[in-house]
């Protein structure tokens, strides 16, 4: 499975509801596959994407869909025992897992030396993870994780392909885009 | 429940303050189990500093003002949540930081980064406020949330062992 074919995936079954994406190729082909709104992209803060994806979950009633990475969870995995403590039913963590970290030479990560994310997150009492490596594995669960209760953690295998360029993100303007999408336009100075 | 505890959990209140994420610290906690008791508010128990800034960013994010709260050790866990986070996406977070270290500290291990903490919010451009006096709180909290919002920066609330009588050994 490539990551873009299954980002794709994904869009075709979200409407509005917010994504949070991992820093570097993660964000860049979010950006590319499908610019909007409610997506916030990090670009840095590495570990913390699905922390982010948590805050927004406890904030808001609609679904929050987290794509994280392998190599970025794990340096957070205390986050999915925070997850498994709050048990936010509308937040779906999606970990994408080439099993290295691509982007600085291709290092292999913990996930191909026996580390198995589905079962850490089963272990932080997070009972609805499965881990697909096929794009039909992939839809069956997402359509359920959008229709059901949650909290959801997904490891998807995914190939190690070359990414879509760098996207041209103001982070300061992506916030700001994305708070206003929740809260409407401000009404006062400093709101 | 000492005052000044008190006059942070109602300038939170007063600031639409609803969501706050911590690491347990003794001397914080008298005015974490005063957020944890107020149903106005969700108190968020993280497993380390950064990922109670991922958490409080994610709110912000979503149109939830959110405050941390953490130790001076801790604030060391933190630097790229801040630095590559809260910096470049302008996310108005305060943090309120016990500052060990200073008068009464028993634990070598605790000096270091309850000194640095202050040189080390200078040098990333943070604004940040000490806290000696208990008639100071409200004032100074209220001012020190009202710049956070208004400058979309970081704040730090630097708590100490004058103001709630630090930590005994």
């Amino acid at each position: 499975m490539r990551r873009q074919d299954a980002t794709k995936l994904l869009l075709s079954y979200l409407g509005e509801q917010p994504i949070v994406s991992n820093l570097g190729p993660t964000t860049d082909e979010l950006w590319h596959l499908g610019d909007r709104s409610r997506n916030f992209y990090t670009y840095g803060g590495m570990g913390l994407c699905s922390s982010i994806a948590l805050g927004v979950a406890l904030s808001t009633n609609e679904k929050v869909v987290s794509l994280d990475g392998d190599g970025s969870l794990l340096m957070n995995l205390g986050t999915l025992g925070t997850i498994g403590r709050e048990q936010p039913a509308n937040l779906v963590v999606v970990v994408w897992d080439n099993e290295q970290w691509s982007q600085t030479g291709h290092q292999p990560s913990h996930t191909a030396t026996g580390t198995d994310l589905e079962g850490v997150a089963r272990s932080c009492n997070i009972p609805k993870s499965t881990t697909v490596s096929t794009e039909e594995e992939l839809e069956t669960v997402f359509k359920e994780a959008l229709a059901s209760d949650g909290p959801w953690f997904i490891v998807a295998k995914i190939e190690d392909v070359e990414p879509l360029p760098v996207s041209p993100i103001e982070p300061e303007v992506n916030l700001h885009t994305f708070r206003q999408s929740f809260t409407g336009p401000p009404v006062r100075l400093g709101q | 429940m000492p005052i000044w505890a008190e006059r942070i959990v109602q300038t939170l209140k007063e600031s639409d303050i609803s969501l706050v994420t911590y690491v347990p610290d003794i001397n914080i906690h008298q005015a974490t189990q005063l957020v944890n008791a107020d149903p106005y508010f969700h108190l968020v128990s993280a497993s380390r500093e950064e990922e109670a800034i991922g958490i409080a960013a994610g709110g912000y994010a979503a149109g939830r003002n959110s405050a941390v709260f953490m130790q001076s050790s801790g604030f060391g866990n933190c630097l790229n949540a801040i630095g590559s986070l809260c910096l470049p996406h302008r996310i108005p977070l305060p943090f309120f930081i016990n500052l060990r270290g200073g008068v009464g500290e028993f634990n070598i291990a605790q000096v270091p980064l309850g000194r640095g903490t202050k040189p080390i919010l200078d040098v990333l451009g943070i604004p940040h406020f000490t806290l000696t006096n208990e008639d100071e709180v409200e004032s100074v909290v209220k001012g020190a949330i009202k710049l956070c919002y208004a400058s979309r920066s970081i704040v730090g609330i630097c708590l100490t062992a004058q103001l709630h009588g630090g930590k005994r050994a």
